[in-house]
């Protein structure tokens, strides 16, 4: 007799195969881990380019590219599972974007189908039809990640797909086709898409009858039966029980990743608690299979979902699913990306249980947010309690409401470090210099690039329709079927999502500056400026470097570099929210630099915190390495807890540490009480990698040892031996600071 | 004004007592044990040291060194400016988290202990003392919540001949501690070679089992992180063989004052 159990470990064997086999088809990927699986051999899909440019844009091209990239999916059954399907290839591979593009990806494309590709450019946006030549000059001066091309950064009301399911889809653009005649080609593109995903559900109904044919293991038999008729059942039809709508998720989950790679997720433990009731009234369903499906689908795609909280009335929404949700995270114990939402009515024993996990499998997961600060500071963008509410976390840094907000947060981001190399520039030729006219030099530039910035972000919302439409998501926003329109100009909510990136670099440089040659005067504006440009060269040049990056940094506690940073995050604010945005748009500023730190670096010239040309910037929120000889936990949550935007946004806690406790009721109070605090002092989102020293260090020498180890890189988890040797050194030092 | 001489201030310590705490380090110690992790904590004075793996070569040592090849250890400090470095962390104390006075020997500075206990327990801050009771101050040790005092070495003379002093007088003052109603561990760092056997563990254990306050009896494995501090201070280094978890198993199930009730 095969146990669930025996089933789940002999599917973690598998995974860890997949992660090394993924390794060798991508080669290595600073990214999430998606929940892909490898390539099978031979695998092809001819693109079909409706744009000269060598790339395809709009309802016909993004349909048509769809439909090529999912019909090339093979059904992926394995007979130890419950839930089928998986993804591998997703349609930005074909438009030129060098940041996704896995190696077997690059091995197809010829060298002329990168002209005009840079790490910042790719052909996603149609420039020949929507250009924007006039923005680039600055947008490349302030180091921009500009949002245009961006896509999928919003979050789907899975509500309204679970009633209608794939058939309901179809009904639903009949009904509104008749309505909106003008729209046919929005309606013809999004039943071109909802087949395709009806095709695939159809070929991995195809290969588990095959399977059934051969099976000759009885228990393993009669799985797959069931696993059939979950299928046939959510074709066309509504899912009805647990298993079926655990099932059309994952379905939906990979028809949108191959789409635009959306990894928005959903309030997991309600959106899927009436299912679960209703199976147990009914008999039908147990709790070990309940964790069965849900490590399932956790494992087929890491999805930001959400847990606990409270709903609007305060009341807490904790529930025995999401108990569950927990036990099965720990069963299967793999990339995850699951947040606990923590509000003091929540249910303590339930919050005590996910940081009992945190220690006990110190694989980055759960991680936590605060709703107070959240909740309360999404609405002083003049929104309702009961929407911010509802704007839940499902993102790497980011939060959205479900079904109406358009925020492309996390596409969104400017390199502050570059703005105050800028500001440098311009002092260098003043006779008078001080770190207060540094400030208002730093103050103007930073208008100019918010300025280009919301340029950017405004042409990209102007044009998404016609460039990316959303076709999967739509099916599950408000107001996109309804009007045959793509979310991008219909959503109610358009609060958009500008990180500043780089905040501890700046923070430090003026701490650095203010007292080295103001207060102490051990040097010269005019040595600081020919260090800066000759790189900090020769020993006389690492003694300035020296002198000025040992000057207490930002999250040091009180220090000269913890009061610039919130001055910083002050001016930071006032301009981001002062941005004039029309048809009712407005700019959130967050602090964030995701995954991007050692790119945004390589922009950035020398900087007075010390840091060599090219060295990376400052990651997220976090303080520079060695911010403290003892790299205490609590003075960096006290830092970033000082440095919050304040209107619902993040500047997430990111902490890596070995507090060698025990899952116990200590270890337990400690790190649950770190995060207490963090959220009580009004921290947002805290991501914590509760890791072992001899294994991070043993894997960082050779990560084939560990397959299995999972850290959170940012807000996003990843295999550590899939990380570059560059990427991997980083979380190192993160790691080591702590 | 009352300073002291700090060598450091730890914060969010997780292994210095209940909770999350900020450990102060006080420099001076009239003991002067062979095995030291915090050598640099024993000369009661601001003392230089040298790291010459890290010097750049800029032979500026004079007008500071930045590299951390020549660190200055031991910063005069006042109550209200220790003080101010521990209250940074109250919001993340919770329940039961403080600060620790450790060292060196805190009980050297009675003013300014007994100051940073006040200001401590007027801001509504839990302390507690690691201390190798070689000196006794009933009113400190009775005012914090919490005491960990180190019983090194069982015999008198082998105790005098590792750390410089006799035992008696911290035999005594355990049994003073034991008068003021104030929880305590008892600690013994494990040094193969010197006080490793199951003897010498048993000895200390029936000595401290019947005290009434006392909740546990803890072995401290012998760590090296002193010797790279002797080295940087001048100092002959002194190293011994780090005891293997089996022994260290071993020895503890021997300590436990729990069971032997």
């Amino acid at each position: 007799m095969l146990t669930l159990k025996q089933r789940i470990d002999a599917i973690r064997k598998t995974k860890v195969e997949h992660t090394l086999k993924k390794r060798e088809q991508n080669g290595y990927t600073d990214l999430d881990d998606f929940g892909t699986v490898p390539l099978p051999e031979n695998y092809i899909v001819q693109p079909w380019y409706n744009s000269e440019n060598g790339s395809f844009y709009g309802l016909d091209g993004m349909a048509e590219n769809f439909c090529r990239v999912m019909d090339a999916h093979a059904p992926y059954v394995d007979p130890l599972e419950m839930l089928c399907g998986r993804w591998r290839d997703m349609l930005v591979n074909y438009r030129g974007d060098i940041h996704y593009m896995p190696n077997w990806r690059k091995a197809q494309v010829k060298e002329s189908d990168f002209s005009g590709v840079t790490a910042q450019w790719s052909k996603r946006w149609d420039e020949k039809r929507f250009p924007y030549d006039h923005l680039k000059p600055l947008q490349k001066k302030y180091n921009i990640q500009t949002g245009i091309d961006g896509d999928a950064h919003l979050a789907c009301d899975y509500t309204i797909g679970l009633k209608l399911g794939f058939g309901g889809f179809l009904e639903k653009i009949e009904k509104y086709r008749k309505i909106n005649p003008d729209k046919k080609a929005f309606y013809d593109a999004e039943e071109k898409c909802v087949w395709a995903i009806i095709r695939f559900i159809d070929r991995h109904i195809a290969e588990i009858e095959k399977q059934i044919e051969t099976e000759s293991c009885p228990e393993i038999k009669e799985s797959l039966e069931k696993m059939l008729l979950v299928n046939k059942s959510i074709r066309l039809g509504t899912p009805k029980t647990f298993y079926e709508a655990c099932q059309w998720v994952a379905h939906f989950n990979c028809a949108s990743r191959v789409y635009t790679r959306d990894g928005a997720g959903f309030q997991l433990d309600t959106v899927l608690l009436p299912y679960y009731e209703n199976d147990i009234k009914n008999g039908i369903l147990d709790d070990e299979t309940a964790k069965f499906l849900i490590a399932n689908l956790l494992l087929i795609d890491p999805h930001y979902y959400q847990i606990s909280g409270v709903d609007v009335n305060d009341k807490d929404i904790t529930n025995h699913l999401s108990y569950l949700i927990l036990e099965a995270a720990d069963m299967i114990n793999i990339s995850c990306n699951l947040t606990v939402r923590v509000h003091e009515n929540c249910d303590k024993a339930f919050f005590n249980k996910a940081v009992y996990y945190l220690l006990k499998n110190k694989n980055a997961w759960p991680r936590f947010c605060s709703d107070k600060n959240l909740c309360e500071g999404y609405m002083k963008n003049g929104i309702s309690k009961e929407i911010a509410r509802k704007r839940i976390a499902v993102g790497c840094n980011w939060m959205c409401v479900p079904g109406i907000e358009f925020p492309m947060n996390d596409t969104v981001k400017i390199n502050i470090a570059k703005v105050l190399e800028n500001a440098l520039d311009d002092m260098k030729a003043e006779p008078s210099k001080s770190t207060k006219r540094l400030f208002e030099l730093f103050e103007e530039h930073l208008k100019i690039a918010t300025e280009v910035t919301a340029a950017g972000v405004n042409l990209h919302i102007d044009h998404q329709a016609d460039v990316t439409p959303e076709l999967i998501m739509n099916l599950m926003m408000e107001d996109t079927l309804e009007k045959g329109l793509d979310i991008s100009q219909c959503a109610k909510l358009y609060t958009v999502g500008v990180d500043g990136a780089g905040l501890a670099v700046v923070a430090d440089s003026f701490g650095a500056l203010n007292l080295r040659v103001e207060t102490e005067k051990l040097l010269s504006w005019e040595e600081v400026y020919k260090n800066l440009q000759n790189n900090f060269a020769g020993v006389q040049g690492e003694r300035i470097r020296l002198l000025l990056n040992s000057s207490p940094k930002y999250c040091g506690g009180n220090t000269v570099s913890d009061e610039w940073a919130k001055r910083i995050t002050n001016i930071w604010v006032k301009t981001i929210k002062s941005q004039k945005m029309p048809d009712g748009r407005q700019l959130v500023p967050g602090w964030f630099s995701w995954a991007r730190t050692i790119e945004y670096g390589k922009a950035v010239g020398a900087t007075p915190n010390g840091r060599k040309a090219g060295e990376p910037i400052s990651h997220g929120a976090n303080p520079n390495p060695h911010f403290r000889t003892d790299g205490a936990v609590t003075a960096q949550s006290n830092g970033i807890a000082a440095v919050q935007c304040g209107y619902g946004n993040t500047a997430p806690l990111q902490i890596e540490f070995d507090p060698k406790l025990a899952d116990d009721q200590k270890g337990i109070e400690i790190v649950g009480g770190l995060i207490k605090s963090h959220f009580e002092q009004g921290g947002t989102l805290i991501n914590i990698n509760v890791l072992d020293t001899d294994k991070l260090m043993q894997a960082h020498e050779n990560p084939e040892m560990h397959p299995d180890l999972v850290v959170r890189v940012t807000g996003f988890t990843a295999y550590f031996a899939s990380l570059s040797p560059e990427f991997r050194q980083l979380v190192v030092e993160r790691f080591l600071t702590n | 004004m009352n300073k002291a001489i700090v060598t450091d201030i730890q914060r969010a310590s997780v292994h210095d007592g209940p909770g999350l705490r900020t450990t102060v380090f006080f420099k001076g110690c009239p003991l002067n044990c062979v095995w030291c992790h915090n050598p640099e904590s024993i000369n009661p004075n601001p003392q230089i040291m040298h790291y010459s793996d890290k010097c750049i070569g800029c032979g500026k040592c004079e007008d500071g060194c930045f590299s951390g090849a020549k660190v200055v250890c031991g910063k005069e400090m006042t109550a209200e400016e220790i003080f101010a470095e521990i209250l940074q962390d109250k919001p993340n104390y919770a329940n039961n988290g403080g600060a620790t006075f450790s060292g060196g020997e805190p009980l050297l500075y009675k003013e300014i202990l007994k100051e940073l206990i006040l200001l401590c327990k007027n801001n509504g801050i839990t302390t507690a003392i690691e201390t190798s009771l070689f000196l006794f101050d009933p009113e400190i040790l009775s005012s914090v919540d919490f005491v960990m005092a180190d019983f090194k070495i069982w015999d008198g003379e082998e105790h005098k001949k590792y750390t410089g002093v006799n035992n008696d007088i911290i035999k005594e003052n355990f049994k003073h501690l034991d008068t003021l109603n104030v929880p305590f561990v008892v600690r013994t760092p494990i040094i193969p070679t010197i006080n490793d056997s199951i003897e010498e563990i048993v000895a200390i254990r029936d000595f401290i089992k019947d005290f009434k306050n006392i909740l546990d009896y803890e072995l401290l494995p012998y760590h090296p992180l002193g010797v790279t501090k002797q080295k940087a201070l001048g100092l002959p280094e002194t190293r011994f063989i780090v005891p293997e978890n089996s022994k260290m198993e071993i020895l503890r199930s021997y300590a436990n004052i729990k069971a032997k009730n």
